[in-house]
């Protein structure tokens, strides 16, 4: 999910490399269509547990909160590659605890509800692992 | 029948009917769903009122009728996501395509019937959906009791049957109702279809029923019927087991061979073809020997034939035809004969029958031996054993309609003072009725055979000395020279010993069925 989290970012990127900005932005677009599908409290629960364990990677983390709706919140505007790093490491976590509750073709099938459009692999930071995973 | 009632069954609107996706489910509803009918599912937690809804989802959703799922403070809906896909019938190529899960929480919460009739209609009419399901729905009626009156509740339920009927949806209401509140509650007055889901511990063992209480539009199979949860999902045992259309198999004038020629000689030339034939006896008397013989010799006539089987794995039973000098194993590999061995203790006779059904049908199946019902009766789940007489003859007369001849064995708990036919009550069940009875004669404990009824036919009245041998059974002479020989202890008719009759000397190389 590391790979699909990269892509996603790539799609709210507005600077050089990802930032919290971006996570914030992702787990936004992600917001609507799962918090449709499994509710608000279903939703920031999920994000609420996937920020815990980001938090545990990156320290950066630790003053983000995550409101009552489901949002995220609390974090500074950081360009740097610790920031880059934490936004990739929250999304990842996010996707990969729907992962782990309703599998990777459920949670692929949500992240197409927000993207429609599949996130553009050549903006990935990453070349090798461009066109493995598609978002349907 | 009339031109008036003619053309008004001409000019009558046809409803469409939507396949269920729960095999056995639309032969209950003797099509299936009436299509754009307003239903409910209800019944205890944990009867498969979630499941059920799913399949019929996942059954009908298309791209041209999608399909909305309504989550309402029950089963977090991440929860329900996750379990039910782990069912066969879950697809998730249709999950946020043609099937989409709203989650109705909030607003059954935050605000009043009216928005959540609101939400309902947004979301029906930009989806277009054909399938609506809202679960719970208890939850939403629970809640909106508190603030709303009867009145507003039975208004809310009529706008909301009423609008999604007008939009062409057939719609699943599921709630975890009990029996006492069918009566006064405005959701049951609305509802078309009323689907009730059962789940009873019976001792150790879980059963599982289903009754169609109410389907407005169309007949249903009346009754409870019995289900099951696998992993596929859903499975209903119907009653009328898969048999509607069937036009039934009139018995004909031929008689099957038992193998062993004299036995038939005693039943008037064989058992008469689709006869259920009851064999009672005592515990090693060679009941299932007699069954194995039956199905031996329609195997070497050609006939397929199944063998189901409760007290014994179907290799050994294999084993032991094949200790008699029969090659069961061969045509069982050639698919004409199959044992279906039945152990699990909660089965209910109409599951067990549906297995036999299925096999019959795919086989083309001639003969069939339950051996035996003492074993048939132990598997079922206690619940279904107070109907096992009145199961029996559903049965029965389910699988002689296909044309099957059966053997089915009892055993008999022997006493020296009356002579049983059985300890089910079940010989009226039967055609014909063969009985084998240990009795004691000269310091010996000698095996006798009888034919006691046969419905459509004459047949002997003697009763035959017979012994189990390495080659199976074989038929001696008539006991001839007693009385009583029925209660087992029988007397000589006259005191001299010449009355007695030798036990029965079998040569080595001895064909059994001569």
């Amino acid at each position: 999910m590391r790979d699909v989290a990269q892509r996603l970012l790539a799609t709210s990127q507005v600077v050089a490399g990802p930032d919290l900005h971006e996570a914030v932005m992702v787990s936004e677009r992600l917001r609507i269509p799962l918090t449709r599908c499994i509710g608000v409290d279903g939703f920031a629960s999920l994000h609420r547990r996937a920020l815990l364990l980001a938090a545990e990677e990156v320290p950066a983390l630790q003053s983000a909160r995550i409101d009552g709706e489901g949002r995220l919140g609390g974090l500074e505007r950081s360009a740097d590659a610790a920031g880059g790093e934490a936004a990739v490491v929250l999304v990842t976590h996010l996707l990969g605890l729907l992962v782990t509750f309703i599998g990777a073709p459920l949670t692929l099938a949500m992240v197409h509800e927000a993207w429609p459009e599949p996130p553009r692999a050549d903006k990935q930071s990453t070349p090798k692992t461009a066109g493995t995973e598609t978002v349907r | 029948m009339t031109s008036k009632k003619r053309d008004q069954e001409k000019n009558r609107v046809p409803i469409g009917q939507l396949r269920t996706g729960v095999p056995g489910l639309d032969e209950i509803l003797c099509g299936g769903l009436p299509e754009f009918s307003f239903n409910i599912i209800a019944g205890a937690p944990g009867c498969g009122k979630t499941t059920l809804a799913h399949q019929m989802m996942f059954a009908n959703a298309t791209k041209e009728r999608p399909a909305l799922y309504f989550t309402v403070l029950g089963e977090p809906a991440i929860k329900m996501l996750r379990y039910q896909q782990q069912y066969g019938f879950f697809d998730d190529a249709k999950v946020n395509g043609v099937i989409r899960f709203v989650n109705l929480s909030q607003i059954v919460l935050d605000q009043d019937l009216g928005a959540v009739l609101e939400a309902i209609i947004k979301e029906v009419e930009a989806s277009k959906a054909g399938i609506v399901v809202v679960d719970s729905f208890r939850t939403v009626v629970r809640k909106a009791l508190g603030a709303a009156n009867e009145a507003e509740l039975q208004g809310f339920v009529q706008r909301l049957a009423l609008h999604l009927t007008s939009w062409q949806a057939t719609t699943f209401l599921i709630g975890e109702y009990v029996e006492g509140e069918l009566r006064d509650n405005p959701v049951f007055t609305v509802a078309d279809g009323l689907f009730w889901l059962y789940q009873n511990v019976e001792r150790n063992s879980i059963v599982r029923k289903m009754q169609i209480m109410k389907l407005r539009g169309q007949t249903s199979v009346p009754g409870l019927h019995t289900f099951r949860i696998t992993d596929d999902g859903l499975q209903a045992f119907p009653r009328t087991f898969g048999l509607v259309g069937e036009s039934g198999h009139v018995k004909g004038r031929r008689r099957l061979s038992t193998g062993i020629s004299k036995l038939d000689a005693m039943l008037g030339g064989g058992i008469p073809e689709g006869d259920s034939l009851l064999l009672a006896g005592p515990s090693g008397g060679g009941k299932s020997i007699l069954g194995t013989h039956f199905i031996a010799e329609g195997l070497r006539l050609g006939e397929p034939a199944i063998v189901a089987v409760f007290e014994e794995i179907p290799a050994e039973y294999v084993q032991r035809a094949d200790v008699l000098g029969f090659d069961f194993a061969t045509p069982q590999k050639e698919g004409k004969l199959e044992i279906i061995y039945l152990r699990p203790l909660d089965l209910s006779v109409d599951e067990t029958v549906h297995e036999i059904v299925n096999s019959v049908k795919r086989l083309g199946c001639k003969r069939l031996v339950i051996d035996s019902l003492a074993g048939f009766e132990m598997a079922l789940a206690p619940g279904f054993r107070a109907d096992f007489r009145e199961s029996l003859y559903r049965m029965i007369a389910a699988l002689t309609r296909l044309g099957v001849t059966i053997v089915s064995t009892v055993e008999i708990e022997e006493d020296f003072i009356s002579m049983n036919l059985s300890n089910f009550t079940v010989s009226f069940l039967a055609d014909d009725i063969v009985r084998l009875r240990y009795v004691s004669i000269n310091g010996q404990l000698r095996k006798m055979l009888l034919v006691v009824k046969m419905r459509r036919s004459g047949h002997s009245i003697d009763m035959c000395e017979y012994q189990i041998t390495a080659k199976g059974m074989v038929l001696g002479e008539v006991l001839r020279g007693y009385r009583g020989l029925t209660s087992g202890v029988p007397s000589p008719l006259s005191a001299s010993p010449d009355g007695d009759v030798p036990p029965i000397r079998i040569k080595a190389e001895e064909d059994p069925s001569g």
